[in-house]
Order: structure tokens, then sequence, then C-alpha cells
């Protein structure tokens, strides 16, 4: 029993953003294999996500020109994009009934990790978000080939400057080390090649349109990987995906981000066969594989936004409705995490990076102001010796330690404090 | 090509440092250690400058006379009127104005074609080579981390500007400290106390919960003699192009950095290293100004932080040292840009520095696979800056590197 409910608390955590009022108990009274189920069915409707609006993204054109009107109306418009996109993405995190689509949707943003800050337009990171969530449990070669084809991610990696004149070997390396089989399992002679393969794409910054120019393009026969022949970008992209190594790799980042940054996967490659087919929701079906979930050493700390997004779904708050919005966004500026802006093409970091003294003060005066936005009338209802051991379950808690029992004790006539210390305490910042 | 194995490659692309966890500073730490236990006046202090996506050195220091240069970079040389003359051969970009008069007082050390065996062209891979100063043992530790590890135990000994605390400061028992930028309000009264209560350590903490319950305890520990100007917080600059390169990592306001070094350099905090950066090096493409614009940044900033410390008792006491995780290729791209390359010019900055080129120019006629060659070993940089700016025996930190550069 005990294992199961450190199994849901697990799926709910890592697969979605944490349970809503009620449904952890809820989880545990209809058992693990009905709830992994659950979680891994994509709803026919999702009536959440549904209740967000498309956000008003629209192509903004060419900047105009220095000092006129239209340039001052083009930057007030390109500011609200801006800012509209991220708590676009936070509310469908926050609303959504099928979690585990955003929550994956939110890896591979992590994964394919593209900041708007060079692009400087946000709809064509737009139309990658809603790529991303188009494939975020399908094909994973479908899903690189639709990002060969991304604006967003081809601008970030200067794919429109690789010419066959003189490539530009950015997109190439990238793809390799970090999107498809991991830093050496490739030689430099192969990033050369493939960045010859890479060649014709012209991107429109502003729409995110990509278009092929045979002219830019290299037709002349490429090594790569040790095949030879007039790879493009489809081809070469198909020839990586169907490396052993690329099932390998992107077992490596699930593991990663989902079970362990601290611990190495298991060497019996398990995770890698069920990738086989490159059925990205064989995978998650395999992480999600009780041999792993039960086993207590994998612990994970939450990064900013799936903490914010948890504490969101469980206070019911909507994030766009917050008031005001650009000061969530300040929250999760300071916390060093915004939907849209990673650090690097690496991605964001995990675990300790998450733990400095700065976020947990940070995340003292987050928690504060998001409890007083919400309505706490259930949990005030509650008698307050019967409050602790509720919200444990509540919030999808496996066991507050004696440490937080403790602290909590102190404050739990007080719902607004209670709560506040509750998500910030070790057992809610850290998935057990 | 020696290969890092899958665990240190996960840790160093998430960026993060590895190894031992780092403590967070508040600037009022730092001010009470200043006020309380100063730096003994005469201290070299060194300050590390990193310079994130790999910086172009062949823009940076420019053989304005080698007409291979100009062959072989049609879209992007910089004419010999433009650059700014160091000696007959190599003169540095124009937008180094700052660097230069340093240079004409003989402050400026430029170390030539400075990289390590085997260069790898990974952003992440190479940066992690370059911090942890071991590139054939390939420690998860950084060479100032293990310094850091040498000296007596003080959490402000070494600090990195950030929330992020680099690889270069991470040892593997204790590592530098990370400073954040801007204030930070912490709670007061009962409620802190309640807070408090969530820092001690519990029987049934797995090592993240004890982690997460340890970056609570140092929270409230405030000293209430905090000098009113280090509570201040610095202005927020954000005059950095975006529009190339910006893929790579690294921070991106310098000047608000070395703003903050300096005010607590200046109150005598007891740091003997510091660690800025600045991103937007990467420049695949339409490299000309967004580098200029990047290379001026730094040497504004880098002289406008000399000219406020020579107003302090501690001027002569600043060793900079200015490097990049790799230059780039030597040819250029169609896209007015440079791929990966190998080796790049260090700079070191300072009056206890003695001025003038060292190691030689990578010759532009030998390149190994389109690449300059290596001329210097980082590790001679190393051994001299541990050895001569902070006094301690560079071999074991250098895992037996034995030969030493005389730049001081």
């Amino acid at each position: 029993m005990e294992t199961d409910r450190l199994e849901i608390a697990r799926l709910y955590h890592r697969f979605g953003f944490g349970p809503r009022p009620g449904e952890f108990k809820a989880a545990l009274a209809s058992g693990l294999s009905a709830t992994k189920t659950a979680l891994l069915s994509v709803p026919a409707v999702d009536s959440g996500a549904a209740q967000v609006a498309e956000p008003n993204i629209t192509n903004l054109g060419i900047r105009p020109d220095q000092k006129t009107s239209a340039l001052i109306e083009f930057n007030i418009a390109l500011r609200q994009q801006i800012k509209d996109l991220p708590l676009w993405w936070l509310d469908r995190m926050a609303l959504s009934d099928h979690a585990l689509t955003e929550r994956m949707t939110w890896f591979w943003h992590g994964h394919w990790a593209t900041a708007i800050g060079k692009l400087n337009h946000a709809y064509p990171m737009y139309l990658q978000n809603q790529t991303l969530r188009k494939y975020a449990l399908g094909n994973f070669g479908e899903m690189t080939s639709a990002l060969l084809n991304d604006g967003a991610l081809q601008f970030w990696l200067d794919g429109g400057e690789n010419t066959s004149k003189s490539p530009n070997e950015n997109l190439a390396r990238e793809l390799m080390e970090l999107f498809t089989l991991g830093v050496n399992r490739y030689t430099e002679t192969d990033v050369r090649e493939l960045s010859r393969a890479l060649t014709g794409y012209q991107i429109e910054r502003s729409s995110g349109k990509v278009t092929f120019n045979v002219k830019r393009y290299d037709p002349n026969i490429k090594t790569i990987l040790g095949s030879s022949t007039t790879f493009n970008g489809t081809s070469a992209a198909a020839h990586l995906v169907a490396q052993k190594d690329n099932a390998k790799f992107i077992s490596e980042r699930f593991w990663f981000r989902f079970i362990s940054s601290q611990l190495e996967l298991p060497s019996d490659n398990s995770l890698e066969k069920s990738f086989e087919s490159r059925d990205i929701r064989k995978l998650v079906t395999a992480l999600t594989d009780s041999q792993i979930l039960s086993n207590p050493s994998y612990s994970i700390v939450k990064a900013p936004v799936e903490w914010f997004v948890g504490v969101a779904r469980y206070l019911k708050l909507t994030p766009s409705a917050l008031k005001t919005p650009a000061q969530l966004l300040a929250y999760l500026d300071k916390l060093a995490q915004v939907p849209f802006n990673p650090p690097n093409v690496g991605g964001w970091p995990t675990d300790e990076a998450w733990l400095s003294s700065a976020s947990a003060q940070s995340r003292i005066q987050f928690a504060s102001w998001l409890i007083k936005q919400a309505d706490l009338s259930a949990l005030t209802a509650i008698a307050p010796n019967k409050r602790v051991a509720w919200l444990q379950d509540e919030l999808g808690i496996l066991a507050f330690s004696n440490r937080t029992r403790l602290a909590l004790d102190g404050v739990k006539t007080s719902p607004a404090q209670l709560l506040q210390l509750a998500i910030c305490s070790p057992e809610y910042v850290v998935s057990a | 090509m020696d290969t890092l194995s899958r665990r240190k490659f996960l840790q160093l692309s998430g960026a993060a440092a590895v190894g031992a966890a780092a403590p967070l500073l508040t600037m009022e730490d730092i001010a009470h250690a200043a006020q309380t236990r100063p730096l003994p006046l005469g201290t070299p202090i060194l300050i590390m400058v990193t310079l994130y996506g790999g910086n172009d050195g062949l823009n940076t220091v420019v053989p304005y006379t080698d007409p291979l240069y100009f062959s072989m970079r049609p879209d992007i040389s910089y004419a010999p009127e433009k650059v700014l003359k160091l000696d007959d051969q190599l003169g540095l970009n124009p937008a180094m104005t700052g660097i230069k008069t340093m240079w004409d007082q003989k402050k400026v050390a430029i170390v030539r074609g400075v990289g390590y065996p085997k260069p790898d062209r990974s952003h992440f891979t190479s940066m992690a080579i370059w911090q942890s100063g071991a590139p054939v043992a390939r420690l998860s530790s950084g060479w100032l981390g293990r310094w850091v590890e040498s000296q007596e135990v003080d959490p402000m000994l070494a600090i990195s500007l950030g929330s992020v605390l680099p690889p270069l400061l991470a040892g593997d028992k204790r590592s530098g400290s990370a400073l954040p930028l801007g204030g930070l309000v912490i709670p007061t009264g009962t409620f802190a106390k309640d807070c408090q209560k969530l820092a001690r350590a519990a029987s049934t903490d797995n090592k993240l919960m004890a982690a997460a319950a340890t970056s609570m305890r140092t929270l409230f520990s405030v000293s209430n003699t905090v000098t009113p100007v280090l509570k201040m917080p610095a202005p927020v600059a954000d005059d950095l192009p975006t529009v190339n390169g910006g893929n790579a990592g690294g921070d991106s306001n310098l000047a608000q950095q070395l703003d903050v070094v300096a005010k607590l350099i200046a109150a005598g905090s007891p740091t003997r290293v510091w660690s800025v950066s600045l991103g937007g090096f990467d420049t695949h493409a339409n490299e000309a100004n967004a580098q200029a614009e990047l290379l001026g940044t730094v040497s504004t900033a880098l002289s406008r932080f000399t000219s406020q410390m020579k107003n302090t008792s501690r001027g002569k006491d600043i060793v900079m040292m200015v490097y990049s995780e790799f230059g780039r290729r030597v040819k250029g791209n169609a896209s007015q840009g440079t791929d990966h390359g190998t080796a790049g010019p260090v700079f070191l900055i300072g009056d206890r520095v003695k001025g003038g080129f060292y190691g030689d120019q990578p010759s532009l006629s030998k390149l190994v696979n389109g690449d300059l060659a290596v001329t210097t070993d980082f590790r001679d940089i190393y051994s001299a800056v541990l050895e001569d700016v902070l006094k301690t025996p560079s071999e074991k930190i250098l895992t037996g590197w034995k030969s030493k550069g005389q730049y001081f």
C-alpha cells in the first residue's frame, strides 16, 4: 500500500503537475493500475484545456524602420505577445484535464530548447509549441522532421545561414549532440557532413515559415555516421533517428528529467527497447513501470514552473488571471525559469540548481502571494488538528517528515500560513 | 577522443555545477563579513571573466598584416586601419579601446593560442574542460573549486555572481559560493521562526530533501549592520545585443555584476576569487557587429571597473583573467559568421601583470584540420595564477602539471 502511495504520488507529480483537490485520495482508492491507465489515456475531449482561449498571437511582419510611429506600435504589440505567450501556456498547464500532454510538451520544450530572445517574435515560438504538443506523445522521427521545418528552431540555430557555399555548423552540431544522439557519439567530420546535408533551408523570421531553396542546397554525396548518399535534411534526420544511439540518448534524457538526474538508469536496456519504434508513448509507459516507480532512491526536485503549476492546479488558480500576470512572470524569473526562455540550447538545469537559499526565499514570497489570491474554504472547514494529515493527501505527498509535521503543527490554526509552509516544505519541493 | 561518461555529460548539459552543493550568499552575509573580518590589504584578488559561447580570437587579437587572414575571411576581417595596433603584426578589435589604454600602460598580458590537447568543439564539453582545468583526467570539479578545498573553510573565499554556480568553483566536498543579483526580502517575525523549523534535518530526508531543508537554513541569518550602499539593487543593464549567438549560455549583464563586485571589494569582503560572465559569443552568423558589441561591453566594463578600483586601497591587488571555451574556425562561413574552433587568446589584466605578448601566435599557414594550433596550454596560465596570484602550490590542483608561465 505504501509503495502504491509512492508510485501514485510520482505519477501525479512527475507525469502531471500534481493533483487537483481530492484527486489524490480518489486515486489511492481506485488503485495504482487504474490511475496509471487514466493518466496515460488521452481523453477525447479536454474540457479543462478548452477553457483556455487561444492567445492573440499573430505574425507581426517585418520590424518597421527606426523612428516611425509604426515602430512604436510594432514594439507595443510585440511586448504584449511576448508576455501573453507564456501566460497562455501556463494556463493550459494549470487547467488541462490531461496533464501528461502538457507535461510532455514542457519536457520537449526543454529538450529542443529554443529561447525567444534571439528570434524576438512570439508567433514562431507559438507555432513551435503547437508542434511540440502535437508530437508530445507521438513518434520521435516525425517530431524531429517537424522540428527541422520549425522556423523558431531553425532561426535559433542559424539554419537559414547554412548554405552550400559555406555551411554553418550550429544546427548540425546541436541536432546530434543535444537533440538526437548525445555528445561524442559522432565525429567532427560527421558534424561537417551533416551541416552540408542541412543546407537549403530559408526562414522567414516573423512568420516562422521555412522554405527549401534548392540553390542554397548542397546536392553532393555526404558521409554521415558511416553512410554515404545525397542526404538532405529530411533523410539525414531520419538517418540520425534510426541510429541505435538515438534510442539510448532519448531514454537517458527521459530518465534524467522524469526519474533521476542523480542516479544512472538501469543497465538492462529496457527503456531503449521500449523505444525501438520511436513511439514516445511507449517510452513513457516503460518509465511508469513499477520496478522504477517503486524504487525509493529516485527522488527529483520540481523545477520552478512545475512547482508553480502544481500549486496553481491545487489552488484552482488561473495563471493569467492572477494580480498581476506581470508579477507572476517576475516571480518565475526570480526563480530562473520562464517558459520560452531557457538559459541556453542545453535547456534548464536540474535538482540542486533549484535549491539555493535565494530560491528558497523567492519561493516563500511567491507562495504567500499565490495563497492570498486563493479560496482556502476547504482547508478552513477541516478541524485544525486534522489539517496536516488532510493536506498530506490533498497535495499528494508521500509522507511529511517529523520535522515538517512539527513546523506545520505550529501554524495549523492559520490556514494560509499552514498551506504556505506545506508547499515550501522539502517534501513538496522534492518529489520523493 | 576521450569520452565523458554519460553521467557527467548529463550533469554538464544541465549547466549547473556538479560536486558539492554551493552555499548561497546574500549581500548581507558578505557585507557583514567585510565589516567584521576584512581581507588584509595587499592580498591579491582574482576576477575570472568567462565569455560563454566561444569568442572569436582572430577578430579579438587581429593579425592585421597577414594576407592569409584577409583571404580566409573575406567577409568578416578587420581592415588594418581599423584595428587598435599593439605591435607591427597584431591589433585589438576596434571596440576594445578601454583594454587598449590599459595595454599602453603595460597592464595587459595577452597569451596567444591558448587551448588544451585534443580540442573538443561542444560548448558544454569544452567549457567543462576549461573550467575543470583537467583536460586529461576530466575531473568534474573546477580548478578553482579544488583551490577552495585547499584553503581553510570560508564561504566568502570564492564567489560567483548569479544564482547558479559555474563548475569552475565546484569542489568535490566544498565549493565556492554563489551570490544572486538583486535584492531579496527576508521573512520576519514569528512566521520566520516557523519557516526556520523546516530547515531542520529529518531522519527520513533523502539527499535532495536534505538539500532543500539546508537551503532554508541560512535564510534568516541577517546581519543588522548592512551598509546601505550594498543593499541597493544594482541597476539592470539591458544593453546587449540578443540578435546573434544567444544560445550558448552565460549572463548578459557584465557591468552590473562588476558593479556589485566593486562595491564588495571596496568594502573589504574577505573574498580572493570572484567569477563573472558574459554570454552571446556563439557568433555563427553576422558576427562582426555582434562580436564587436560584446567585446566593447567587456572592454568598457573592465576598464570602468579598473577605474572604480583605482580610487580604493585595493586597486593594485586586482588581477583579471578573461577566457572563453574555444576560439572559432579560421575560415568564415557564408553567414558572415564562424563555426566552433580551437585556440584563442587569454587576457590577464592588472597592476601586478607584466604587460605584453606571451606564447606564439598560431600560424594561419599551419592549420590543424582548418583550425588554429594550440601553442600554450591553459594549465601554464592556471599554474601562474595559482602560484603568483593566489600564492598556492599548483601541481596537485592541476593534477601533476608542472610548467608555469611568467606573467606576473
